[in-house]
């Protein structure tokens, strides 16, 4: 919650969804931190020798905080709300059941990078990638996410982690849902899914990226 | 499915609970795409998913609890009306009422919200349920045909002992299923609504749950039918595969014409009026009524904040009220009335003799007061009843977080009229109670200090007040532009005895205007048709373009620079100082 003494570099790119996710959590927690551009497209910047030593698996985002380097987005957002978040409601490391299930939705959301994400880098990047594929993966797993979330508000959960604040599994998830449209996957299908990308952007300390949209405040009374 | 019958009845589009507050569904029916959104007042809107002006999806827009909000370009719709309340790119100019998007039929019954896209639609009628409670199964879009969803319905009953079809409608878009176990007789009724040609959401209703049942129990079914609509979707969908995927259905969408969105006003005063039933009366603070009309037949149309009506009494009076609620608030009017102590029988009429239930004309709202949205900083100042068209624009801003300061200027503490609105205003609100003249304008003085680019101030008050305002807004260096006001009468002497002729531009014809009658008259009675309202050069409904000749202005509704620029004038009161003038009419 508090601005951190050393400050934090972020290897960074605009458009990339896996980047925006550990944005969304600095921001959220109100981390300061600098932002270093890495171009991913077209200047593939990531694959270079300046940036694979860095990281020698040559993705993005990476993030650096003293000493430690963290090169995975998943494994970058356990950090940050473990070590910033004094609430623990982020990152729920004191329950066990509760923690495994954030576990499962951060593989999740590694197979929603798998497809929608891959799906938008066949429209907008110009991949060479079967985008009809990725397109009806991803549509299988919005279809599963839907019914989630959509029990869940049965159930008056408005995340998908049961508990009344969100987790780092929403903010996981909620990149490449946003940005599906991106790959052509439309998502008037999934209403629930709908309603709970309006919740997340009423997070305080949202903030939005290239294709995403702010929500308009929330009813008061 | 019958396309033709099914078209002419009701189908869902969505289940109520969809519609969660500050939220915008995205629905689709016979291939139209609908925005559909609940106001704060609970009034369901089925739009088309079109903004007007791009053509982008209102659905991925902000709805604000009174107006929606296009993403694109921040164009605002009123709820109930869908009329465009503001244009940003056009900050200083009221929207013509008519660019208004397209609408669709909405009722809201057992649970789902229904629409209808025949012209003249049947009344709505509930399936016959089981008595108990009811539960509303999740929806399952289906990536199949109505028919064939209807095939694996039917197959899947006909499988299994305990399950019997009981009935489906001629068109093909309703089955009813009885379901019998050892615990419960349920009926399950299957709404197939047509997306598209290929695309089908199955809504259901579980009925005969009994009243009782705990949250667990609802959980339960409400699982178990999910289970098994999603089995069927999958048969559904795998038994597409086959088939040959028919052609999406072709949709029209009603363009809103150009020649629509430019037409005037109607100035005939016995047409295009409204009526409307007093709903309540309020005596809001000493000689102050306010009255809050609703309509008796349509949907009362769109207005901006600083519009203004005319009310047609029964006594034959014709007098002018600005609303005082906020644009997107379009389920009625509130006005607030003045008892004049001169009153020629408009506003004592209000005070002493309608009461509530009764009925009367008004006018379309009109507004040659508009509030921008763009501004930096804004300041309202109001004077006794002047508050009216204040009031608006503060709810306005109030409801949407934009900063605002309302100076509201009374001659004691009970002549503060709508406290109740004014306190949720806080600390915007500066109230100026039993200040003389002279500190009256040593007050607007320490509030008009600081221009700066893109601060804006709009008054409304007695005209003393309104002279003293401008003129200190002009010493405090505040452009023309910046300073927006609204007499309520023009009390400025007249001078109608120099005849003058006029020649119209566009009709070819050439007039002329005697001593003692008006250019408004002699237009009128050539039958050249100009909207006017208040017929005192107070309220700028009557303006036209000068193209040629020098007006002598007359009117206290053009600021000074639009005065001296002698490009347009008001016919009501305004007249020539050329021998001549041509107008662009």
């Amino acid at each position: 919650m508090q601005a951190k003494h050393t400050l934090i570099t972020l290897y960074d790119y605009e458009l990339s969804g896996n980047c925006y996710k550990v944005r969304l959590l600095l921001s959220m927690l109100n981390i300061e931190y600098t932002s270093q551009t890495v171009e991913f497209y077209p200047a593939q910047q990531h694959k270079t020798s300046w940036f694979k030593s860095i990281n020698p698996l040559g993705t993005l985002p990476v993030l650096v905080d003293d000493d430690l380097t963290l090169k995975d987005s998943a494994a970058i957002l356990v950090y940050l709300a473990s070590r910033y978040d004094k609430s623990e409601n982020w990152y729920p490391a004191g329950d066990a059941a509760t923690l495994a299930k954030v576990t499962e939705w951060l593989a999740f959301a590694d197979s929603i990078t798998g497809s929608a994400s891959q799906a938008r880098l066949a429209e907008g990047f110009f991949y060479q990638l079967d985008a009809e594929a990725c397109r009806a993966s991803a549509h299988q797993l919005f279809r599963i996410l839907d019914e989630h979330l959509w029990f869940a508000e049965q159930q008056n959960q408005p995340w998908l982690v049961s508990g009344a604040e969100p987790t780092i599994a929403d903010i996981a998830c909620f990149p490449y849902v946003i940005l599906s449209e991106e790959g052509s996957i439309m998502r008037q299908d999934y209403p629930a899914i709908r309603r709970w990308t309006d919740r997340i952007k009423r997070i305080p300390g949202f903030t939005v990226m290239p294709g995403v949209f702010p929500a308009g405040p929330a009813q008061t009374t | 499915m019958n396309l033709q019958l099914a078209k002419q009845q009701w189908q869902p589009i969505a289940a109520s609970t969809d519609l969660i507050p500050r939220h915008v569904f995205h629905a689709q029916l016979f291939g139209r795409e609908l925005a559909v959104w609940r106001a704060d007042d609970g009034h369901v809107n089925a739009w088309e998913n079109r903004c007007l002006h791009r053509g982008v999806r209102l659905s991925i827009g902000i709805n604000d609890g009174r107006e929606l909000v296009c993403q694109y370009h921040g164009w605002r719709y009123a709820n109930r009306t869908a009329g465009c309340t503001y244009i940003p790119a056009h900050p200083a100019d009221a929207p013509a009422r008519t660019i208004c998007n397209n609408q669709y039929p909405v009722i809201e019954k057992d649970g789902l919200i229904w629409s209808c896209m025949a012209d003249d639609q049947p009344e709505y009628s509930s399936t016959g349920f089981l008595s108990g409670e009811k539960l509303v199964l999740r929806s399952i879009p289906v990536n199949a045909t109505v028919d064939v969803l209807l095939e694996q319905l039917t197959d899947h009953a006909d499988n299994r002992d305990n399950i019997n079809l009981q009935s489906t409608n001629p068109h093909a878009t309703h089955v009813s299923l009885s379901i019998n176990d050892q615990h419960d007789n349920h009926q399950i009724d299957f709404f197939l609504q047509p997306v598209d040609s290929h695309r089908t959401v199955i809504r259901a209703i579980l009925s005969g749950v009994q009243s009782n049942t705990n949250e667990s129990d609802k959980l339960h079914n409400l699982y178990r039918y999910n289970t098994t609509l999603t089995e069927i979707r999958e048969l559904a969908e795998n038994e597409m595969q086959r088939l040959e995927t028919p052609e999406p259905w072709e949709v029209v969408i009603k363009p809103v014409s150009e020649l629509l969105a430019h037409m005037p006003e109607a100035s005939n005063r016995a047409n295009g009026l409204l009526r409307v039933k007093v709903a309540s009366t309020d005596n809001t603070a000493t000689a102050i009524k306010s009255l809050e009309l609703v309509s008796i037949e349509d949907q009362l149309p769109t207005f901006h904040a600083g519009a203004h009506i005319d009310v047609h009494l029964p006594n034959g009076l014709i007098r002018q009220y600005s609303l005082t609620n906020a644009p997107g608030q379009t389920d009625r009017y509130i006005i607030g009335v003045k008892r004049e102590s001169h009153s020629s029988g408009g506003s004592s009429y209000i005070h002493d003799s309608l009461k509530i239930d009764d009925v009367i004309a008004i006018s379309a709202p009109r507004n040659n007061f508009p509030l921008r949205r763009d501004a930096v900083k804004t300041i309202l100042i109001a004077g006794g009843i002047g508050i009216t068209p204040l009031l608006s624009m503060a709810t306005a801003m109030h409801h949407s977080a934009q900063p605002f300061q309302l100076h509201y200027f009374v001659q004691g503490e009970d002549h503060q009229a709508f406290s109740e609105v004014l306190s949720r205003f806080e600390t915007s609100l500066i109230v100026h109670t039993a200040l003389d003249p002279a500190e009256t304008q040593s007050r607007l003085n320490e509030i008009l200090q600081d221009y700066q680019d893109a601060h804006h101030v709009y008054v409304c008050g007695p005209g003393p007040m309104l002279d003293a305002t401008r003129s200190i807004a002009e010493k405090n260096h505040w452009p023309d532009n910046s300073v927006h006001f609204e007499y309520f009468k023009n009390t400025q002497t007249q001078d109608d005895t120099v005849p003058f002729t006029v020649s119209l531009a566009r009709s070819g014809l050439t007039l002329q205007v005697p001593s003692g009658r008006t250019l408004l008259e002699v237009l009128r009675e050539n039958n050249v048709d100009l909207p006017s309202s208040c017929e005192q050069g107070a309220c700028g409904t009557c303006r036209v373009a000068v193209t040629a000749g020098e007006p002598l202005h007359q009117d206290v509704y053009l600021s000074h620079t639009e005065q001296q620029r002698g490009d347009c004038m008001m016919t009501c009161v305004s007249r020539a100082k050329t021998d001549s003038l041509t107008l662009d009419i």
